[in-house]
């Protein structure tokens, strides 16, 4: 591919640097589309390897293995890096690779500024990881830095704010290009309600970023005012009040929610038509319920804090709005299933993660309906049954969807088809090892064990060892999709440009694997 | 006229709440609207939903009491 590519460059336009410098000075929107997935990965299989860490002292009641503290740094870390460092960069990477190709254009709207918003992230992350390190270690007091004890802990604070604020930046940076891209630089003839549900679902979610990043980087500069400069925003001993606190990240950290799943349900709306070989059903219905969620996201955020102590009123109210939340979503899951109904299914390993991602998608979404009523959640607060919920959201939901998202475009990227039995191998391997991890915790949480802990009483004991081999199952599972996606990039079968049977859209028509420079002249849709 | 494109807006915007649309009626909304208008009668849309949901829970309040 490349010397093909190359080829090419060298008669219209400067040479490409090589080896290392490609990938640092890079502007191409397919390379760095890698370069994101690729860092996803990584920090994937490093936050993976906290989580396992976690599940070992979890093992037996008593502590075993670890310092409580250190326990704390992991619960945090994990939480941190599988938001920022994981999901949200995997997201973008199928953006940078897929929005281009499905809407015919040559690249992202603003190459450069495409290149910064990745790099910023391996600065981040070094920021992050690079706080075990320090003195007093990484930060311990939860992902969602809740004051006092984000105000009270040591440098690694500092550094965690900061990390936070260069993140946030790269997301606004990379949905500015995103936006542009989408509404500037679509092929003649490919209007807005002809667009991919992938591209709108993306659109809306880039527009959620930019609303919410910036509450989030308010959030933490008074963090950090609070910290150094002896303001009292979120110290009750001065005046200030840290349930503040909450509500402001919580106005950022449920549109983040949105964020993390909207993407999610733009991939799956792409693979379970192919695999169908229907149309998508009620393609305006999901245009339309994606547009709502996202509105309605503004409206639900103290559903996070009913155990805080807030008016019955309040109460009422975001428990009645995060419940009707609950119906475009559910408009959503109808659709999906309706595109299946009567088609011509097969199931090839994408198809295999979509219909997970559907099912336990919706376990996640029902113990969130759980969760929405006021007085069960405040006996819910902070047990494994909040854990539960939101792994069955990000695990089976957002994860699984970017499998499906990897196995669905592996072929276009690579030119070389995967080995669809280890494809399979993975695909059982996860969904079982992810069951057998989270769907105890239900029962755990229900029965009282509270979450973010590194001791439990006796009774716990069985359904921690059960959720402790669940978690060693799936995470030892993700070894064979990185055999698989290195034996991809490798070799095997050669991939048709079409890929798949029932594929349709702009990323089909252009030979696998796609060449460096794709739509130079832009195609027309009728 | 105008008055009818803004009615329609806001009909649009309702059954998006919803999260449901006909095709024929989605067909005329695309041709009839602009997008500045579907943008303000969204945000419209989203008070409106807000201050329905604060009348309910204020209605349910006095029931309580």
């Amino acid at each position: 591919m490349s010397d093909a590519a190359h080829a090419h460059d060298d008669h219209g336009h400067h040479a490409h640097p090589t080896g290392i410098m490609r990938w640092l000075t890079t502007t191409n929107h397919k390379d760095i589309g890698s370069l994101y997935l690729w860092f996803s990965l990584i920090m994937l299989f490093t936050a993976g390897s906290m989580a396992l860490l976690i599940r070992s002292e979890l093992f037996e009641p008593g502590m075993q293995l670890m310092h409580p503290d250190f326990f704390n740094q992991l619960t945090t870390m994990h939480g941190l890096i599988m938001i920022f460092g994981v999901i949200m960069p995997a997201f973008t990477g199928f953006a940078n690779w897929q929005v281009p190709l499905m809407i015919g254009a040559p690249d992202m709207a603003f190459p450069r500024m495409n290149n910064w918003s990745f790099w910023l992230l391996p600065v981040a992350g070094i920021m992050l990881l690079g706080s075990f390190w320090l003195p007093g270690g990484a930060v311990a007091g939860g992902w969602t830095m809740y004051p006092p004890l984000f105000i009270q802990g040591g440098v690694s604070y500092d550094l965690t704010i900061l990390a936070v604020h260069i993140m946030g930046l790269s997301s606004i940076m990379g949905s500015i290009n995103i936006i542009t891209t989408i509404l500037n630089m679509r092929a003649p003839g490919l209007t807005l309600m002809k667009m991919p549900m992938f591209v709108w679902t993306w659109l809306i979610t880039a527009y959620l970023l930019i609303a919410t990043m910036p509450v989030l980087a308010g959030a933490v500069t008074m963090l950090l005012t609070d910290r150094n400069f002896g303001t009292h925003f979120f110290n009750a001993a001065g005046g200030g009040d840290p349930v503040m606190f909450q509500h402001i990240f919580w106005f950022f950290g449920h549109p983040e929610v949105y964020i993390l799943i909207l993407p999610a349900f733009g991939i799956v709306s792409q693979i379970i038509p192919t695999f169908s070989r229907k149309p998508l059903f009620g393609y305006a219905s999901m245009v339309y319920a994606t547009a709502s969620i996202a509105i309605l996201s503004f409206t639900v955020w103290a559903h996070h804090m009913f155990a805080v102590g807030m008016p019955v009123a309040a109460q009422l109210f975001f428990m009645f709005s995060t419940m009707l939340i609950a119906v475009p979503t559910g408009v959503k899951v109808f659709n999906w299933v309706a595109t299946m109904w009567k088609g011509s299914l097969t199931f090839e390993t994408p198809m295999l993660f979509a219909i997970a991602f559907v099912c336990l998608f919706t376990i996640g979404g029902f113990s969130g309906l759980v969760l929405a009523m006021a007085p069960v959640d405040i006996q819910l607060q902070d047990t494994y049954y909040v854990v539960a919920h939101f792994h069955y959201v990000l695990v089976s939901g957002a994860l699984f969807s970017i499998f499906a998202g990897i196995y669905y475009w592996l072929p276009k990227w690579t030119g070389h088809m995967y080995n669809e039995t280890l494809g399979k191998t993975h695909f059982w391997l996860s969904v079982i090892g992810m069951n057998i991890v989270f769907f105890p915790m239900h029962f755990l949480g229900l029965a009282g064990m509270p979450r973010r802990i590194p001791d439990y009483a006796l009774q716990f004991t069985e359904f921690n060892q059960i959720a402790t081999v669940g978690a060693f199952i799936f995470g030892f599972s993700q070894l064979v999709f990185l055999v698989l996606v290195l034996k991809t990039i490798k070799g095997g079968a050669k991939a048709s440009d079409q890929v798949w049977e029932g594929a349709q859209g702009l990323e089909w028509t252009v030979p696998s694997p796609a060449p460096y420079h794709t739509f130079e002249t832009a195609p027309v849709v009728k | 006229m105008a008055e009818k494109g803004n009615l329609r807006a806001a009909l649009a915007v309702f059954w998006s709440f919803f999260g449901v649309r006909k095709r024929r009626d989605y067909d005329d909304d695309a041709q009839s609207l602009t997008q500045a208008q579907i943008i303000i009668a969204g945000l419209i849309g989203g008070v409106v939903f807000v201050l329905t949901l604060l009348l309910v829970v204020y209605l349910v309040l006095q029931f309580v009491k």
